[in-house]
C-alpha cells in the first residue's frame, strides 16, 4: 500500500521505552484543538507514559520553511531547540511537525555552532505519536472499545506517510480497537490540498483538490474519517462545513482516546 | 517555446473550469498511475523497490561521469559514422538543423516526438527556413493540427476528449465522421503514410546515447519514430547532453524501467538502436545520420545542487501520479514540460523570474518522488527552489512582511500566546472571511474556530487540579 | 571556443554531482526468469508473445512454415521481404517464386512483410531485427502484416542476455550494423482517450512462425 518511504533520516533511534516524554502539542492543536492534546495525554498516560509538557514551545516553523522563508523559520524553530533542549523524547500529534523537525532541522541548523548539537540530538528523539506507540513501544494493542461498532476510514496526511512512512502504525492501532472495523478506500492516499499557505496561495486549484478529497469521503460511505495531521482535518473540514455536509474529520488522538476512555476491562 | 509559466495561477483557474479537460485528464493520470504500478511491481514490492534503486544508482553514476561519457559518445558515434554536434543553446540547435537540410536539400521533414525540439521550438525555425514540418506522434499530430501544445510528457493530448479530436480530423482533414478511435487512428495512418514517404529529412529526439557503442536510442510504440529514422534520406536526432549513459548493460535497464514506469509495458513495441547511416552493404536507411548534443541550460543546472533533476528519464510518472497536475492539467504550467518534473526544471532552465508560481504549485505530498523511476527528490528542490525565489526577493511583499510578522511573533512564548488570545477574540465577532492574502482560503472552507482556552491552559489547569489532589490527605 | 569545448568546460569545472553513488555491482535483469531451459525459454516467449498482440504459429516443419507463410501472404503479388538466404527456411525462395509472389525489398503498397530474426527474447516475446545485407527495414514496418520466422535456437531469455551475448561473440556489432530493433507486438497507440488502438504507423498484425526444437517439443 503506497508509501515505499520508510524515513531513512534516522534509521537507528534510541528506544524511548521508560523514558518521559516532552509533548510538542504543535501550535495547531494548541490554539485550534486543545481537547485533541488532551487526547493525546490520556492515551500516552494509558500507556504508563510520564508526560510533561514544556512551556516555552511554540510552533516548528513549518510554515514559514514552506514558503521559503529560511531565516525566518529558523528564528521559530530556535524557540522550539531552546523548549525541547532537555527532553528525552518528543512526541508529537503531527506527521508534518514531526518531519519537519526530523529532516529540516539537521539541514536548517547544519552549520550553526550554537544550535547544531541540539538540532541534530531532538531530530533523532522527535517521533509523531502512532509510530511512538507503535514501534517506540512495541505496542499495537491499547486494549481499547469504542462505544460503539464504526467503520473508520484513513485519510493519510501525506508528510506523514511518504516522510515518515506512517501508513501502517495508525491502522494497527486502530484496528486492534474493538467495534473498529477499517475500510480501505484508494483516495485516501490522494492530497487533500492544503499544503500549508499553498491553501491560500493557489486557493483555486487547493479548492478543486479538496473538492475530490470530499467527493472520495462521501462515496467511503464510512462512519469516521481518521487522519494524523490536524492541518488536514481543518481543511477537509472547513470544506466540509462550507458545503454544509454532515461527514466530519477527526483526529486519530481523539479516536484512540475515546477507545481507551471505554477500555476493556483488565482481567 | 515561449515560456507563459508565470500566468500558472490564471490558467490552472480556466482549467479547473474546463469539464472537458477535468475528465480526460483525471482518466488519463488515473490510467497512467494505475498502469505503472502494476508493471513496475508485477514480480512484488521488493523487486519493484530494488529496480527503482537500480535505475537510481545508474542515472547518478552517469551524470557523475557526464564530461567522460559525453566524450567517449562523441568518439564511437563519430567512428560509427554519425556526424555529432554541439549545441550550446536553443539558437545554435536551430541553426545547425537548418544548415543540415539546406546541405541536403531538405524541405519536407517528419518528425517524431522530441520534448527537446519543443524546447527549442525547432518547428519554427524549420518552417522560417522554407521546410515543411510534419509532427507523425498521433498525439503530437493532432496538437499540430490544432495548433496547441502538448500538455504531457508521453501522452500530449490528456487533456483532449475523443470527440474533440473527431471534430478536429473532421474539420482539418475531412475525416469522414466516426467516434472509433481505431477509425480515426487509420485515417491518420493512411494521411501520413504518403508523407512518410515523401519527405527529405526525418528528425527526432532520443531517449538514450549509449558511450560504449556510440548507439542513439529510441522508444516508441506507434512506429512513427522507425520510419522516422529509416526512409528520409538524412536523419537528424536531438538529445539532451543528460542523456548518455556509459554501458549497454546500464541501457538495457532503463530502456526496460521507462515504459514501465510511462505505459505500464515491460517494452515498447519498438526499442531501437542507431548506430549510423545504412551500411554500404544495406540496402536502405539513411544515407546521413546527425546527433545534436544540445544543452539550453542542462550544465547550469549540473554543478548545482539541483543536478539530481538531470537524472530524469521522462517517463512522466510525476505527472500522473501528481495531484495539483491532475486538476490543472498541463497548459497551466506553461511550458514544455509540465506537472512535478516541469515545475523544478521549467525556473531552472528558463529562469526563476520567468516561472515564480511554479516552485509554489505543489503541496509538496511527495507522491512525484514516490513513483519516480530513478527516486529524484522533486519536495525537496521545489523547496529550494522556493527558498531561492525569496533571497531573490521575488516574493510579494505582503508575504515577506507577514511572515516577519510570524516569525517575531511565534518566535516568542509570550507573543505566540497574546496571539492566540486575540486571534480567539477575533474569531467571536463573526468573520465572513480571512483578511489579505489569506482570503482565498474562505472561498473553499469556513475559518479555523480559535479556541477559548488553548491547550496549555488546560495543561495547567489539570496539573493544579493534581496538585491539589495529591496535598489532598 | 567551439560550443563542445564550452559545454565540456562548463561540466568540469566544479565538483561532480553523485561522488558517492556507485554504479550497480549487479546488474539484475528486469524480469527473472527462473528455468531458463530451452524449453522453458520457448513456453515463455510463445506466451509473451501472445500477451503482445502477436499470433504465435508453432509449425511442424519448415515446408509447413512455408505453407503457413504462403496461406498469409494470400493472393497477393508481392511480398516485402529479407532476402531469403537470411532467413532460416530452405526452399522458401523457390516455393514463393512458384506462387508467383514477387519479392520487393522496399514496396510501400505491399500488405504483407516476411523477414526472420536475430533473436527472439522470451521475457517480453521480443524479435530481435538488425539491419544487415539482404535485411530491408521497411520489411518489418510498411506492411500492414509482418510475419516473422524464428528458428527455436534463436530463443534467449531476455535483452540483458542478448546484448552480454553479443559482447562476447560480436563487440563490435554496433559499428557493423547502423540498426538494432527489438519488436514487441504489432505498432498500437493509446492517444485517442487512452484507448488502446492495434495498428498505428507500423504493422497491425504479426505473426510469429516458430520452428519447431531440434531436441523435441
Amino acid at each position: 500500500m503506497g508509501s515505499n518511504g520508510r524515513d531513512s533520516v534516522i534509521d537507528d533511534r534510541p528506544s524511548p521505552r521508560g523514558k518521559r516524554v516532552s509533548l510538542f502539542v504543535t501550535c495547531m492543536v494548541d490554539m485550534l484543538y486543545p481537547e485533541t492534546g488532551m487526547a493525546v495525554v490520556d492515551v500516552l498516560e494509558h500507556l504508563g507514559v510520564a508526560v510533561d509538557f514544556p512551556p516555552g514551545q511554540t510552533c516548528c516553523g513549518q510554515p514559514g520553511f514552506n514558503a521559503g522563508y529560511r531565516r525566518e523559520a529558523k528564528q521559530v524553530a530556535t524557540q522550539f531547540l531552546k523548549a525541547f533542549q532537555d527532553a528525552e523524547v518528543i512526541v508529537a500529534p503531527s506527521g508534518s511537525c514531526a518531519a519537519m523537525v526530523r529532516h529540516e532541522y539537521p539541514r536548517l541548523f547544519a552549520d550553526d555552532p550554537l544550535w547544531g548539537d541540539t538540532a541534530r540530538r531532538l531530530a533523532a528523539i522527535t517521533w509523531e505519536l502512532t509510530e511512538f506507540i507503535v514501534e517506540g513501544l512495541g505496542i499495537t494493542d491499547l486494549r481499547g472499545r469504542l462505544p460503539a461498532p464504526q467503520t473508520i476510514a484513513f485519510h493519510d496526511a501525506c508528510h506523514g506517510l511518504r516522510l515518515l512512512g506512517l501508513g501502517q502504525a495508525g491502522r494497527a492501532l486502530v484496528d486492534k480497537l474493538e467495534n473498529a472495523a477499517v475500510v480501505e478506500w484508494e483516495p485516501g492516499e490522494i492530497c487533500c490540498g492544503f499544503g500549508g499557505l499553498f491553501s491560500v496561495k493557489m486557493a483555486d486549484v487547493s479548492g478543486a483538490m479538496l473538492h475530490k478529497k470530499i467527493d472520495a469521503i462521501e462515496q467511503a460511505g464510512a462512519d469516521v474519517i481518521v487522519t494524523g495531521d490536524v492541518s488536514c482535518l481543518t481543511h477537509i473540514n472547513g470544506g466540509l462545513e462550507k458545503q454544509g455536509k454532515p461527514a466530519r474529520v477527526i483526529h486519530i488522538a481523539d479516536l484512540l482516546a475515546e477507545g481507551v476512555r471505554h477500555a476493556k476491562p483488565v482481567e | 517555446m515561449q515560456n507563459r509559466s508565470n500566468d500558472f495561477i490564471p490558467a490552472a483557474q480556466v482549467a479547473i473550469h474546463d469539464a472537458d479537460l477535468q475528465r480526460a485528464v483525471s482518466f488519463g493520470t488515473n490510467a497512467g498511475y494505475t498502469r505503472r504500478r502494476a508493471a513496475m511491481f508485477a514480480a512484488g514490492e521488493a523487486h519493484g523497490q530494488a529496480l527503482r534503486r537500480q535505475a537510481a544508482a545508474i542515472r547518478r553514476n552517469c551524470l557523475n561521469r557526464l564530461p567522460e561519457l559525453l566524450a567517449e559518445a562523441e568518439a564511437n558515434m563519430t567512428a560509427n559514422g554519425i556526424r555529432v554536434l554541439w549545441a550550446i543553446d536553443a539558437e545554435e540547435a536551430n541553426r545547425q538543423v537548418v544548415e543540415i537540410a539546406r546541405r541536403h536539400d531538405a524541405r519536407a521533414v517528419v518528425k517524431s516526438k522530441s520534448m527537446v525540439t519543443e524546447e527549442i521550438g525547432l518547428n519554427h525555425a524549420l518552417e522560417a527556413a522554407g521546410c515543411v514540418v510534419l509532427e507523425t506522434d498521433l498525439g503530437e499530430y493532432i496538437v499540430q493540427l490544432g495548433g496547441e501544445t502538448p500538455s504531457h510528457i508521453v501522452v500530449p493530448i490528456v487533456h483532449k476528449t475523443r470527440e474533440s479530436i473527431r471534430d478536429l480530423l473532421i474539420d482539418r482533414l475531412s475525416m469522414p465522421p466516426t467516434d472509433d478511435a481505431e477509425e480515426m487512428a487509420r485515417f491518420v495512418r493512411e494521411t501520413l503514410r504518403r508523407d512518410f514517404l515523401a519527405a527529405d529529412m526525418g528528425v527526432s529526439g532520443g531517449n538514450f546515447i549509449i558511450a560504449e557503442t556510440g548507439s542513439l536510442c529510441l522508444v516508441s510504440n506507434e512506429g512513427n519514430a522507425r520510419l522516422v529514422t529509416s526512409l528520409p534520406r538524412v536523419h537528424v536526432a536531438l538529445v539532451g547532453i543528460e542523456k548518455v549513459v556509459a554501458t549497454v548493460e546500464d541501457y538495457a535497464t532503463l530502456t526496460q524501467v521507462l515504459p514501465r514506469s510511462a505505459t505500464g509495458q515491460a517494452m515498447t513495441v519498438y526499442t531501437h538502436l542507431i548506430n549510423g547511416p545504412r551500411r554500404a552493404n544495406e540496402p536502405d536507411g539513411p544515407e546521413h545520420v546527425y546527433v545534436i548534443l544540445v544543452d539550453n541550460g542542462r550544465s547550469g543546472i549540473y554543478a548545482t545542487t539541483y543536478a539530481e533533476a538531470l537524472a530524469c528519464i521522462r517517463c512522466g510518472a510525476c505527472l500522473n501520479g501528481c495531484p495539483v497536475y491532475q486538476v490543472t492539467g498541463g497548459h497551466a504550467y506553461g511550458w514544455v514540460y509540465p506537472g512535478p518534473i516541469g515545475a523544478v526544471v521549467t525556473p531552472l532552465l528558463t529562469g526563476l523570474e520567468n516561472a515564480s508560481p511554479l516552485p509554489y504549485a505543489s503541496t509538496l505530498c511527495g507522491m512525484c518522488k514516490e513513483v519516480c523511476p530513478v527516486d529524484i527528490d522533486l519536495p525537496r528542490m521545489l523547496l529550494d527552489l522556493r527558498a531561492d525565489l525569496v533571497a531573490m526577493g521575488r516574493s510579494e511583499a505582503v508575504w515577506t512582511v507577514g511572515m516577519k510578522a510570524w516569525a517575531g511573533g511565534v518566535g516568542s512564548p509570550a507573543t505566540y500566546q497574546l496571539g492566540g488570545r486575540m486571534a480567539a477574540l477575533a474569531g467571536k465577532v463573526v468573520i465572513g472571511s480571512l483578511p489579505g492574502p489569506l482570503k482565498g482560503w474562505t472561498v473553499y472552507r469556513t475559518p479555523p474556530r480559535f479556541a477559548k482556552k488553548p491547550f496549555r491552559r488546560l495543561w495547567a489547569e489539570r496539573q493544579s487540579r493534581r496538585e491539589e489532589r495529591d496535598e489532598q490527605p | 571556443m567551439s560550443s563542445r569545448e564550452r559545454i565540456l568546460e562548463r561540466l568540469r569545472q566544479r565538483e561532480r554531482p553523485f561522488p558517492e553513488v556507485a554504479a550497480p555491482a549487479v546488474y539484475r535483469p528486469m524480469v527473472e526468469i527462473a528455468d531458463t531451459s530451452p524449453a522453458a525459454l520457448r513456453a515463455r516467449f510463445i506466451g509473451e508473445a501472445q500477451k503482445a498482440a502477436c499470433a504465435v504459429h508453432e509449425v511442424a516443419s519448415p515446408e509447413a512454415a512455408i505453407d503457413l507463410i504462403l496461406a498469409l501472404v494470400g493472393r497477393e503479388a508481392t511480398l516485402s521481404a529479407w532476402d531469403p538466404a537470411q532467413i532460416p527456411l530452405p526452399g522458401l525462395a523457390s516455393a514463393l517464386e512458384l506462387a508467383n509472389v514477387t519479392l520487393v525489398g522496399q514496396d510501400a503498397g505491399a500488405r504483407v512483410g516476411l523477414t526472420g530474426v536475430d533473436a527472439a527474447l522470451a521475457a517480453t516475446g521480443s524479435l530481435v531485427l538488425m539491419s544487415g545485407p539482404g535485411r530491408y527495414r521497411a520489411a518489418s514496418l510498411l506492411p500492414t502484416v509482418h510475419i516473422a520466422v524464428v528458428a527455436a535456437g534463436q530463443i534467449m531469455a531476455d535483452l540483458e542476455s542478448w546484448l552480454a551475448a553479443q559482447k562476447v561473440t560480436a563487440p563490435d556489432l554496433m559499428r557493423r550494423f547502423s540498426n538494432v530493433v527489438v519488436v514487441t507486438g504489432p505498432s498500437r497507440t493509446a492517444d485517442i482517450a487512452m484507448q488502446l488502438v492495434m495498428g498505428m504507423h507500423g504493422p497491425r498484425e504479426l505473426h510469429v512462425v516458430l520452428l519447431p526444437s531440434v531436441e523435441g517439443p
